[in-house]
């Protein structure tokens, strides 16, 4: 198991050291972010000063050279629009984004799975029906319309929701207080709809698939009530690709909420990320994907040891 | 007892409630850092102006008028001596004098990540006469420097001395009409007001700027009454908030103009095809047939849904510079085949227009309907649009041949864009950094080189007119298209009035 983690532990560094070369890389060659930060009055020594003092007239492989060291100490480098640490100005706006995934991805857990599990018994039924109908829109509705038909409905319309912005927050979440609940609800919604529905479907789809196997045939022969065999025999079954699947989706959501984020103009990284790239500020958008890609990382990591509870069989 | 305690805390409670008066104002874009001299640009110019004080101010009309300095003589064409306003105090209580003003100079001069050397270029020096007297010295004679000043904030020494620039960013220390409160990037700002400011109280005791930046979010904050006042609303909105009788709406002419550059220099241009080989915009003709084929009042009418001014020239009337008597050529696209015929390319040819997707509004549509326009007097053209990041650094190595790009005077004074812009190339003068087509008029150079030591502002005025009508009228350096204009919209609680120069400032919203 110690040899498995530090194989493990290897591959994540060269996938994280890969990746801050390719944006490093790619944010390089995309322009000069001192031409977008002076207004055009600007002389050009100006231009040549900042340059200087941002370390952008060094050659690509002096940069990255430094930004190599600087990482190796933790330091990813100053943003060059806000002028505060890079990696601060992620973390800040983390909880944010956290928050919206974690309660999205909850909620369709709590009502996806159970949903899933009712339309697979009498997949004919109309309750089931009905369910498939709406998990079917669920699926193909696009976000920004789901996002914009809400705050057209309780915002403009009804005046009940507030439509954009982060409440009021207290320990690092506005799910702890009146005035954050009322501003998570729109963008939870938008963000768990499709979420939701997916879980749904692959949940109703594995328990019809576990259902049909002999192992249930031999329990219900036997005489194990039919709860405990869609609850416990079944359901566990169907679990393993369902918790893959919500691992992948849950670094989805952290990772682009930007839809979401940008409606409700919510402070998180998604917004961060797309004003970072429209000005060139090259550290915060590899610090970004840095973090990002530990996230799925750590993700895969905890999915794969979830795993081996769940099924004994790919126990290392 | 306790009933008539809780009572009366409820009542006190009310009473603040009902008497803190907050502004909540939907902007467009965050302030990129609380330190005054990080960014030029507008949006955090308007945030901060509500923070800090300059020497200088504009007005709404971007007219100069006084603010820290009371009052100033130029005894000497290059000498300015500046008397300090004296009752001023900074947010946090320590008092302003001449030691501030020198350490803001000096700062906005040497700090090298300074966004605003620019303005401070022509400053030899500033030194202190007494507490509350400054003298600042121009390496040349500098009619311009009143509107310089406006954009340097004035920091406090005493606070700032020893901090680091991180510590800068985050705690704007100013002696403007707001205090931070708290500051939460891509949220909120929030600010109090400065019960010591020197021009008295303004009608609201709070102010919150919230960065909306999807202008859906932004229109659909301002129809639910969640702001009190958004910015840059989009032309596509403009009906839902005219019809709607709560609101009112709000047209400003801005500063800033839409124009296209030509390459004027290469005899082979790298994005043009002509049947001769050569870059036919070297010839003023090619270029007036131009200016002559471009139906510019059908792209203010179907582009800019009519929230665009088609311009004449290179500023607008606020601006200092403004010529009354040239106006714009009607569209005519006989007129401009017959040029293209005179100057040998009765069938036009091919070019590539390059331009922004995501800098000027409705940027890439705007050169789509050039190219369309351009169609029908022969010319072919491409349309290459880009996001600005690559736009800028493309034209910036002259990898272009024909492009559209903004620019806004927003010193009040016509000086910005003919010294950046019309003035031949040279990087050691500091001239013509955006001249990107590489137009070049001897005649005119010499008159922008003159203007600026000219301190007489009716003389100068003759000059940057006769600069302009040499380059404009007589060599078609560019082609103007539009100046934009600022759009906003309030609730009727408000009483709003939009500044030329787009800030929003707090103090004189009623």
């Amino acid at each position: 198991m110690t040899k498995y983690i530090l194989n493990r532990l290897f591959h994540s560094a060269l996938v994280m050291f890969t990746i801050s070369f390719i944006v490093f890389f790619i944010m390089f060659k995309a322009g000069d972010p001192v031409e977008l930060m002076l207004p055009p009055d600007a002389t050009q020594q100006d231009v040549i000063e900042m340059r200087a003092a941002l370390g952008l007239d060094k050659s690509f492989i002096v940069q990255y050279q430094k930004f190599l060291i600087n990482a190796s100490h933790g330091n990813l480098g100053n943003s060059f629009i806000y002028g505060q640490p890079a990696l601060d100005i992620v973390f800040e706006r983390m909880p944010a984004t956290l928050e919206l995934a974690v309660i999205a991805m909850l909620l369709s857990i709590i009502i996806g799975v159970p949903l899933g599990i009712i339309s697979s018994i009498k997949p004919n039924s109309i309750v089931s029906r009905v369910i498939m109908f709406f998990s079917l829109a669920g699926i193909s509705v696009p976000v920004f319309w789901t996002g914009m038909i809400l705050v057209l409905v309780f915002s403009v319309i009804l005046g009940v929701l507030p439509s954009s912005g982060r409440g009021d927050v207290f320990l690092f979440t506005s799910a702890f207080t009146w005035d954050g609940i009322k501003h998570l609800i729109m963008p939870v919604l938008t963000l768990s709809i499709f979420q939701l529905a997916l879980i749904l479907r692959l949940t109703r789809t594995g328990m019809m698939e576990v259902l049909m196997q002999d192992y249930i045939k031999l329990a219900a022969a036997k005489g194990v009530p039919r709860k405990v065999i869609v609850y416990y025999h079944a359901l566990k079954n169907t679990l393993i690709p369902l918790i893959t699947v919500i691992g992948i989706q849950f670094g989805q959501l952290v990772a682009f909420t930007i839809v979401t984020e940008t409606i409700f103009a919510w402070p998180g990284t998604g917004k961060l990320i797309i004003d970072s790239i429209q000005s060139l500020d090259r550290p915060i958008v590899v610090a970004y994907l840095l973090v990002i890609s530990f996230l799925f990382v750590a993700i895969n990591f905890l999915v794969d040891v979830l795993y081996t509870f769940v099924d004994p069989r790919v126990r290392v | 007892m306790r009933k008539f305690i809780i009572g009366l805390a409820t009542v006190a409670l009310l009473c603040s409630a009902v008497n803190a008066k907050t502004l909540t104002v939907g902007v467009a874009s965050d302030a990129g850092s609380m330190d005054p001299y990080a960014h030029n640009e507008t949006a955090t110019n308007s945030i901060l102006s509500n923070i800090f004080d300059a020497l200088i101010a504009f007005d709404k009309d971007i007219k100069t008028h006084p603010a820290l300095a009371v009052s100033w003589t130029n005894p000497e064409p290059t000498v300015w001596l500046m008397k300090l306003r004296e009752d001023v105090k900074f947010h946090n209580g320590s008092a302003f004098n001449a030691d501030d003003v020198i350490f803001s100079f000096d700062r906005v001069k040497n700090w090298d990540k300074s966004g605003f050397k620019g303005k401070v270029s022509m400053i030899d020096s500033v030194t202190k006469i007494d507490d509350y007297t400054v003298k600042i010295v121009t390496l040349k004679p500098y009619p311009i420097l009143l509107r310089k000043l406006t954009y340097i904030s004035i920091l406090d020494k005493e606070t700032l001395e020893g901090k680091s620039d991180q510590w800068i960013g985050l705690n704007p220390v100013g002696t403007g009409p707001y205090k931070i409160t708290s500051w939460s990037k891509g949220d909120h700002l929030k600010l109090d007001a400065n019960l010591d400011y020197w021009q008295g109280l303004g009608v609201y005791d709070k102010v919150v700027f919230k960065p909306l930046s999807n202008n859906a979010t932004r229109v659909a904050a301002m129809l639910s009454n969640a702001v009190d006042i958004i910015d840059r609303v989009p032309v596509v909105d403009v009906n839902r908030i005219k019809n709607n009788d709560k609101l009112n709406f709000f047209v400003q002419p801005g500063l800033r103009l839409i124009y296209l550059q030509m390459d004027q220099d290469r005899d082979k241009s790298p994005y043009i095809k002509s049947h001769d080989g050569k870059n036919p915009l070297k010839d003023v003709r090619v270029r007036r047939a131009l200016y002559y084929g471009i139906n510019e009042d059908a792209i203010v009418k179907f582009i800019m849904k009519g929230f665009a001014k088609p311009a004449a020239q290179l500023s607008p009337e606020a601006v200092f510079g403004y010529d009354p008597s040239i106006k714009r050529v009607e569209y005519n696209p006989e007129k401009a085949k017959a040029l293209l015929a005179e100057a040998g390319y009765p069938d036009g040819f091919e070019i590539v227009l390059d331009s922004p997707n995501n800098r000027y509004i409705n940027d890439s549509q705007i050169a789509q309907a050039v190219a369309s326009s351009l169609a029908k007097i022969g010319i072919k053209v491409k349309v290459n649009a880009t996001p600005k990041s690559t736009f800028f650094k493309e034209t910036g190595k002259l990898n272009t041949s024909f492009f559209l790009i903004g620019w806004a005077s927003s010193d009040g004074d016509a000086s910005s864009i003919l010294d950046g812009v019309v003035h031949t190339h040279d990087a050691d003068k500091g001239y013509g950094r955006y001249n990107r087509g590489r137009f070049s008029s001897p005649k005119a150079d010499k008159l922008i080189e003159e203007s600026a030591g000219i301190m007489d502002p009716k003389a100068r005025l003759k000059v940057l007119q006769e600069a302009q009508r040499i380059a404009l009228v007589d060599e078609q350096c560019f082609i103007p298209l539009h100046y934009q204009v600022d759009i906003y919209a309030s609730n009727k609680k408000v009483k709003f009035e939009p500044r030329t120069d787009s800030r929003i400032w707090a103090f004189d919203i009623k």
